[in-house]
């Protein structure tokens, strides 16, 4: 099916996505894959430990707000 | 991204895949940066995952900072970045009191002949549903409405 109506989108969001079984990694590492080209990333080099999930979180935080001031810097 | 997931294989790691790179394996498919995954705390199981970032990431010496020492104690959570620079990896052995690699149900999928444990829909959707982080509820809800699990 190429083509669907809804009438809201509460009834486009409940609607179940069309993915052929057993192609779900594959269009993951593709999805993936076109945000790296939209959107490039730096990330730090090693090994982080956290005493808490809140921890990693915070530090997750701070990774992206740095990626997303690069972008905003590009001309 | 398959051949950390080869590697894990080949290591015989004990590991469950959480995060958006399982639901992608159930068909819900979003980018995400990095792979998350728990895995069985023991110190041979430690070595096992050290191993296969070696293997996977040409014996990146930042492996070695990776410690048994840290995962099964004070420090649950350890974020690697490898060299490759394109992703990153979340490691836990638990999540507060709520999980841990022995309470995470898990079914064995496959890719290009990799054998990859994939947390069920209804394990991500525990996981996922009371955490703080807003993209993680979107998830629980998508995976509850895809899925028909219950509140």
């Amino acid at each position: 099916m190429a083509v669907q109506r809804f009438r809201s989108v509460e009834e486009m969001d409940a609607a179940p996505v069309a993915v052929p079984p057993g192609e779900g990694f594959e269009r993951f590492a593709r999805q993936c894959a076109r945000y790296w080209v939209i959107a490039p990333r730096t990330y730090p080099r090693g090994v982080f430990r956290f005493r808490s999930l809140a921890e990693a979180q915070a530090a997750r935080d701070r990774v992206t707000g740095d990626n997303a001031a690069q972008l905003r810097d590009l001309p | 991204m398959l051949r950390v997931l080869r590697a894990f294989d080949e290591e015989g790691l004990e590991y469950v895949l959480i995060g958006a790179a399982a639901m992608g394996f159930h068909g819900l498919v979003r980018a995400t940066e990095d792979l998350d995954i728990f895995i069985r705390a023991t110190v041979e199981n430690v070595e096992r995952l050290k191993r296969a970032f070696r293997a996977a990431y040409d014996d990146d010496p930042n492996v070695d900072e990776i410690a048994a020492e840290d995962l099964l104690g004070d420090y649950p959570a350890v974020r690697y970045y490898p060299p490759s620079g394109d992703l990153y990896f979340d490691v836990m052995t638990r999540l507060g009191e709520a999980a841990s690699f022995d309470t995470v149900s898990a079914e064995t999928k496959s890719v290009e002949g990799i054998r990859v444990r994939v947390a069920t829909p209804a394990a991500l959707y525990l996981l996922k549903k009371d955490t703080v982080r807003p993209l993680d509820r979107q998830d629980a809800e998508t995976l509850r409405r895809q899925f028909g699990l219950e509140e």
